[in-house]
């Protein structure tokens, strides 16, 4: 006999933020990290170069790799250079039906000039939001908007170096950032659907960090190849 | 053995002067009398014409113009105004009547004036491309700048993008929208918005299992059509099936108009019923189809006639194909006359044998069911076809190629020793009277329902008491909820699972997974078939020799878990049969009838099938050579059936011992299952037949010599105790789990089935049971009142209303 997914009691239903919509959390944290040039040579990427304050890092974590319209977005992690300080904010869905605000409140941290920075963004966080959007009847914020995708340039310099080019790797290599507890990227949907079945709350908080950093090392990433020269042809 | 005529003595049948599928009738007709078994003429018809509609717009008038349209046929512009008033329209009319325009004309003419979308589905890939170059070619002729696109597993990636946004007539096939284009829907949103017409040719292909899935394709489809609020037209072709309104109304669950009078003029058609002839009186040895294919072939090309054969197998093409160019093709200056046609050739390879037909340079062509679709390689004067197709609707969608506007044509059936192509060719009357069979399916079918509820769910949420077809999803969802793939919050059910279900889901096989045959012969890996979940105990057990184009391959290892046989090529004179015993338990009844003095039934069974073991046997012949163990699980399933039984009183009566009932009941079981076969319209794996007591207690095998044995639960020979009931009951189930539907036709047809196969053996020409009537028997020397065949005519005449 099948059996059903346990209902879980957890008295660990802690997820940080405040409550911005029913069921949407919201974190803002200004941390002090790198310090970006006003102007961002984004030579590398065959871009013109962009000032700082355009640039928007942002992340989502997923229910799954398979693609397709049965897979959403949980958590969408975005950060910006707010008075050279580094500004990483948050969006965490406690509920399904929350969807529809978090997708609205991210719209509204896009303007026209917005340049997107991602880590294989254009193949996977930009359709899949698009299919969210799409999903709720939404028009698609990042459409049209100029997105620099960092890991076809890092590939282009390094795939012969290194054994494999994921963000993790790229930040040991160029950041020599060393993660400590981190949630493998793998397990996050299972962390959030613990959540959402009533368990425990303690890996979607490591999702969370695990987001954070990921948006700490994309701006890192990006400072490091704005200092590289421009890569011929 | 005797000799057949020599190879040329047949040329004196050779028409001199220009004939024509009549006169090439005629000749035959006095030539072979004896083994033409019927022979019957469908009568010229009169095209019917009208107008190009006066609100088609004036560029597609015109490039119709240019292609040499000037008017239109009647089902032609019946289906335009039928489309223009918004109904869904069904078109039924014979191969090569001009079907296409009947939706190339609203579609186009939609998209050059609304810029509406369309989506056309075709069973295979090379339809698809067919209809698409049609297309093109339309468009060219007139600048109409509409866009077409085939959207299959080929096309590249890149060009997926391009086609998404700028195709205005999509053109794919059931799988593609069920795996690919529905789990993505978002990406086709301004496809989805702009959607008008969804074109789905070649419906009588979409029946039983396959059938049932894209009826649920098309649910999803719907939905997701909602989704982008719209709701599309649907434009329905088909060749001749028995129930094409009630049919298409099936598959889209929506009132259709259908147009069935095809205003196409077409010759006089002849048909001859054709039955080797008999080389060995003692055996029963008729001579190969193949060998009377081949004359009639050669007769028909000689005589100038453009000739198409179809086989069953490709080997059999090869074989053909290779005889016939020994004639014609001989000498290698000249162009080839002959050309082969098949499955397992290069797209380009097909493209040229296509182009070659249309142009007239080929004389004959030589066939798999590759070219029974739509394929349009031209007009030609006769086909002839090595062997029957297995159903009636597919032998006349295949004579159907043969025709002219003003010439008369042939089609030929040769009859194979196949049981039911003996019986097909001696009840010609089931021909020329017969209705083709009626197409069905079976959306509802739990299994396949909860695959496309689980696909559906990952499309779109489910909210509130959403309908999925005809029911509520609610208990389904449930039940997916409960695995875990659903997330219920309110009255929202969403997707929450990593998984991306369609994958999972095949449109074309049966639950559990085909079973892969890996030819290792000489170190090779090669996959060299595929073989049905269903069919795998009785085919692939270690020892098994399986038959793949002709050649056998002896089955030496079989991974029953990962789904695999590997055998190697082999020499042998003898094939296995499996001996398989199938026990049911009637569950649930939920008909009964009388049935002559006994009762018909149908309901739900439990079957539990075993192979114990097999047979080897030796080919011609058909002695048995020896057993081998087989080791596999017991495969169950849940299923229904119809059954028949008689009291115990009433068999007491009419056989002195209750072995001649078991023989009796044996012998029916096998001709009723050959008959329903036909009736159903059923792939003859899907449709099984069992012997065993009315309570389960106890199932009968047929041991080698064709007689019934007892079997208890376990398997082995029984005797029941005395005083225990003797109710034998003959069962025809679904092989599929839950019943894929045929049961209740069958019930319905009861008294009709019991009759056919009274007929089917009375008329056998063999004395005491044969695999053409009541199944292989070893001769015996009993007394004709108890042969096998007498016997099973006494239980049929016992179950015949009164």
């Amino acid at each position: 006999m099948r059996r059903g997914p346990a209902t879980i009691s957890s008295g660990d239903r802690e997820v940080p933020g405040i409550e911005i919509a029913p069921g949407l959390r919201y974190t803002e944290a200004l941390v002090d990290w790198l310090d970006p040039p006003a102007v961002v040579e984004t030579g590398f990427a065959r871009m013109a170069p962009v000032h700082h304050y355009r640039l928007l890092h942002f992340d989502t974590e997923t229910t799954g790799l398979a693609g397709g319209t049965g897979t959403r977005a949980f958590m969408i992690g975005a950060a910006d250079w707010l008075d050279g300080r580094f500004r990483i904010r948050q969006l965490t869905l406690t509920t399904m039906a929350a969807e529809t605000a978090m997708l609205r409140t991210f719209a509204e941290w896009l303007s026209g000039d917005t340049v997107l920075v991602s880590y294989n963004g254009k193949c996977y966080d930009a359709p899949l939001l698009a299919t969210r959007y799409r999903l709720a009847r939404l028009p698609n914020p990042l459409a049209g908007l100029a997105h620099l995708d960092l890991l076809h340039p890092v590939r282009r310099h390094w795939k012969r170096q290194w054994p494999d080019c994921r963000l993790a790797t790229a930040e040991r290599q160029l950041l020599g950032v060393v993660r400590e507890d981190d949630l493998p990227g793998a397990e996050a949907p299972a962390a959030w659907l613990t959540y959402l079945r009533g368990g425990p709350a303690r890996n979607l908080r490591r999702v969370a960090a695990h987001n954070a950093q990921d948006l700490k090392s994309l701006a890192g990433v990006l400072l490091h190849m704005a200092r590289c020269p421009a890569s011929p042809g | 053995m005797n000799a057949l005529p020599d190879r040329y003595a047949t040329d004196d049948l050779v028409l001199r002067d220009p004939g024509d599928g009549r006169t090439l009738a005629q000749r035959l007709s006095k030539r072979y009398a004896a083994r033409i078994t019927g022979a019957f003429v469908v009568p010229a018809r009169e095209g019917s014409f009208a107008p190009l509609p006066a609100d088609l717009p004036p560029a597609l008038a015109q490039a119709l113009h240019t292609r040499g349209i000037e008017q239109l046929y009647s089902h032609q512009a019946e289906a335009w105004t039928a489309t223009q008033s918004g109904a869904h329209v069904a078109i039924v009319t014979p191969t090569a009547s001009g079907k296409s325009l009947c939706y190339t004309l609203p579609v186009i003419s939609a998209a050059m004036q609304d810029k509406a979308k369309a989506l056309y589905l075709f069973p295979t890939k090379a339809l698809a491309q067919d209809q698409v170059a049609e297309l093109l070619e339309l468009n060219k002729a007139g600048e109409l700048g509409v866009k077409a696109f085939t959207f299959d597993g080929d096309t590249p990636g890149d060009a997926r993008q391009a086609i998404r946004l700028h195709g205005d007539i999509v053109v794919s096939n059931p799988d593609m929208l069920h795996q690919a284009i529905l789990p993505h829907h978002t990406k086709w949103a301004q496809f989805f918005e702009n959607l008008r017409y969804v074109v789905i040719d070649e419906v009588h292909t979409y029946r039983g299992v396959f059938g049932s899935h894209v009826a649920n394709v098309i649910r999803r489809l719907k939905r997701v059509c909602a989704f982008y609020g719209v709701t599309p037209q649907f434009i329905l072709c088909s060749a001749t099936i028995g129930n094409p309104q009630e049919h298409a109304e099936a598959l889209i669950e929506d009132a259709v108009t259908a147009i069935t009078e095809s205003g196409a003029p077409t010759g006089d058609q002849h048909v001859l019923l054709w039955n080797p002839p008999v080389i060995n009186p003692d055996l029963g040895l008729r001579a190969s189809a193949r060998s009377q294919t081949n004359r009639i072939a050669r007769l028909a090309i000689k005589s100038g006639l453009k000739t198409l054969v179809f086989a069953q197998s490709r080997s059999m093409v090869e074989v053909l194909t290779r005889y016939l160019k020994d004639v014609f093709d001989h000498d290698p200056r000249k162009p080839p006359r002959i050309r082969a046609y098949r499955g397992g050739y290069l797209p380009k390879e097909r493209r040229a044998a296509e182009r070659e037909m249309r142009a007239g340079s080929i004389d004959g062509i030589v066939s798999t069911s590759a070219l029974e679709l739509g394929v349009d390689i031209g007009s030609l004067d006769v086909v002839v076809l090595n062997g029957y197709p297995g159903s009636v609707a597919a032998t006349w969608q295949r004579f159907g190629r043969a025709g002219r506007r003003q010439q008369s044509a042939l089609g030929v059936l040769v009859a194979s020793s196949d049981p039911l192509d003996q019986y097909l060719v001696r009840h010609p009357e089931f021909f020329q009277d017969a209705t083709p069979e009626h197409a069905r399916i079976q959306p509802d079918q739990p299994l396949i329902l909860l695959d496309h509820i689980r696909c559906a769910a990952f499309e779109l949420p489910f909210i509130g008491d959403e309908m999925f077809g005809t029911e509520v999803a609610t208990p389904w969802l449930d039940l997916l909820g409960e695995e875990g793939v659903l997330h219920r919050e309110g009255d929202r059910r969403e997707w929450i699972a990593d998984s991306y279900p369609a994958i999972a889901v095949s449109l074309r096989s049966v639950a559990d997974g085909n079973f892969v045959v890996v030819d290792r012969t000489d170190g090779r890996q090669t996959i060299i078939a595929e073989v049905d979940y269903s069919a795998a105990a009785v085919t692939l057990y270690e020892g098994a020799i399986h038959m793949i184009q002709s050649l056998p391959y002896q089955v030496e290892k079989l991974d029953w878990e990962g789904r695999k046989a590997y055998v190697t090529r082999t020499q042998v004179d003898y094939y296995t049969d499996a001996i398989d015993y199938t026990r049911l338990k009637v569950l649930d009844c939920f008909d009964s009838s009388h049935a002559g003095c006994g009762q018909a039934h149908h309901g739900e069974v439990h079957v539990v099938r075993r192979v114990p073991g097999y047979k080897k046997i030796r080919f011609y012949s058909h002695e048995n050579i020896g057993y081998g163990p087989v080791t596999l699980p017991d495969q169950e399933l849940h299923t229904t059936a119809v059954w028949w039984q008689l009291p115990q009183a009433v068999l007491d009566a009419a056989f002195e011992q209750r072995q001649q009932a078991l023989d009796g009941f044996l012998g029916a079981a096998y001709a009723l299952h050959i008959v329903a076969t036909v009736a159903v319209m059923a792939e003859a794996r899907d449709l099984q037949k069992s012997v065993g007591s009315g309570d389960g207690a106890w199932f009968v095998s047929a041991d080698f010599s064709g007689r019934g044995q007892i079997r208890g639960n376990d398997g082995q020979p029984a005797t029941p105790a005395p005083g225990a009931p003797f109710t034998p009951t003959v069962y025809l189930y679904d092989a599929f789990p839950g019943g894929i539907g045929q049961s209740e036709p069958l019930f319905q047809r009861r008294e009709d089935l019991v009759a056919q196969s009274i007929s089917l053996i009375e008329r056998c020409d063999c004395r005491a049971g044969c695999p053409a009537c009541v199944g292989p028997v070893l001769a015996a020397d009993e007394a004709a009142a108890s042969t096998p065949k007498a016997l099973a005519l006494r239980v049929l005449a016992l179950l015949v209303a009164l």
